[in-house]
């Protein structure tokens, strides 16, 4: 028969999974930033081009047009290197979360399966099989128990009662 | 005298010129309708077609010349322009041809000086002739190209559409709008989950009180203020309605489908809440002495 918390453990498991699909995006970016190792070197390139626009706007182009240009050729050089340093974080980010996503979506896949293999002759819970009446034998799919609560009926009922509450509180 | 044997020596060349002119718009226009034609699936013989009718819109263009609507475009079998709807008389007319008018009445009547000497009066016959014959044929493959062309049109805005929607899609793909309406019915539906928990269930089925809240919701949505919700052009609705389902037959299917995913929501919110009711109400019933 059922368990006494086995409502509650699937509400549980049901809620975890939403949360951890909303908080997806931060968990992608977080993990980039610690895996990623010279993001100081790009803050480092950006503050360098700052300056030296800043010095080359200080330079009368006509008077010192050497400095100028050379100040020119470096500002491009360190933006060319910016660019490619900036792809190659932004590609990292993107495999990041797509691999955070397919891990996510593996590890939710096993956590319903197991309930599903774990609660699939025993309700999560029971009623009188009056009160469902007349589809008890739906909501009791695939116990077979007579007011019983399958686990399919209720993985549903959680899922979209939480998908509900946790859009309102977004 | 002399200014006016060169002026008359420039018109003359100038027509000339013109003429020739208008002759290569005219087949650059009848190849591409042969081009349409051939990518509709039309007419082997549309370049037969198109050469013999050819001839016969010289003189509609002199005929038509003291029309004063606006030209649309030019064809062998005067087909409209695709932007434009495809009126009958447009087609069938034989004294009044497609070329309608010119923006230049100097030009349209130096043509029609230089075209009058150029065609004999035979052709004109000739054209009348073969028009008769070419409208039946050109017709269908015209109404095809229209439909080709209007679907063509839908199809690029849809696509727009779709690129400008998905990025606002894929970031809140799952979210629901909670307009008045729909926060009272889930209020409804907790309320008189615990009501019938507490006073009804014992008596007869948990799903009949439902069914009466969803009647008497159906009801009172008239009371609220009707949210305006915008119809997502997603991949699905694009291929229904290129495929040819009026958008307002998919406008009732989404709204349907919308109305049954609310009952569906207040279901498991009504059902949630009375499980829950339940098992507190049973705990509080085990534990109390």
């Amino acid at each position: 028969m059922a368990t006494g918390c086995a409502w509650f453990l699937v509400l549980g498991s049901v809620f975890l999974c939403n949360l951890m699909k909303i908080l997806l995006p931060t968990i992608s970016s977080f993990l980039s930033k610690m895996v990623q190792k010279d993001a100081e070197q790009e803050s480092e390139m950006r503050t360098e081009i700052q300056q030296m626009k800043k010095e080359q706007s200080s330079i009368s182009m006509m008077d010192e047009f050497a400095r100028y240009a050379r100040l020119e050729r470096k500002i491009n050089k360190t933006t060319d290197k910016l660019k490619t340093h900036v792809q190659s974080r932004t590609a990292q980010q993107a495999k990041m979360k797509w691999v955070v996503n397919i891990v996510f979506y593996i590890l939710q896949a096993i956590l319903m399966v197991s309930l599903i293999w774990k609660y699939y002759s025993d309700p999560v819970t029971v009623v009188p099989s009056k009160w469902i009446a007349p589809v008890e034998r739906l909501v009791a799919f695939p116990t077979g128990v007579a007011g019983g609560v399958g686990i399919t009926c209720w993985l549903v009922v959680c899922n979209k009662v939480i998908t509900l509450g946790l859009n309102a509180f977004s | 005298m002399e200014s006016v044997e060169s002026a008359e020596e420039k018109t003359g060349s100038m027509s000339a010129a013109q003429l020739r002119a208008e002759r290569r718009r005219r087949k650059l226009l009848l190849t591409s309708e042969d081009r349409m034609n051939r990518i509709v699936g039309f007419a082997k013989n549309d370049p037969d077609n198109s050469g013999a009718s050819r001839r016969p819109t010289e003189p509609h263009f002199h005929l038509d010349l003291d029309r004063t609507e606006p030209w649309s475009s030019s064809s062998p079998s005067s087909r409209a322009s695709p932007f434009l709807s495809e009126t009958p008389g447009a087609r069938s007319h034989t004294a009044t041809p497609e070329r309608r008018g010119s923006p230049l009445p100097d030009f349209s009547e130096l043509r029609r000086a230089s075209l009058e000497d150029d065609v004999g009066g035979g052709l004109r016959q000739r054209a009348k002739g073969e028009r008769a014959a070419s409208d039946e044929v050109s017709g269908s493959p015209r109404r095809g190209l229209h439909q080709y062309l209007s679907r063509f049109d839908d199809a690029m805005k849809l696509r727009s559409q779709l690129a400008n929607e998905k990025p606002a899609q894929e970031e809140g793909s799952d979210i629901e709008e909670f307009d008045p309406f729909r926060v009272f019915r889930l209020v409804g539906s907790v309320l008189l989950a615990v009501f019938v928990r507490v006073f009804v269930c014992k008596y007869l089925s948990i799903f009949a009180p439902f069914l009466t809240l969803e009647l008497a919701y159906m009801g009172l949505s008239k009371y609220f203020p009707k949210v305006e919700k915008k119809t997502k052009t997603t991949v699905l609705t694009a291929a229904l309605l290129l495929s040819g389902i009026p958008a307002e037959v998919i406008n009732r299917s989404m709204d349907t489908y919308r109305r049954m995913g609310d009952v569906f929501s207040d279901l498991c919110v009504y059902f949630f809440t009375f499980i829950i009711c339940h098992e507190i109400l049973s705990l509080f019933g085990s534990e109390t002495p």
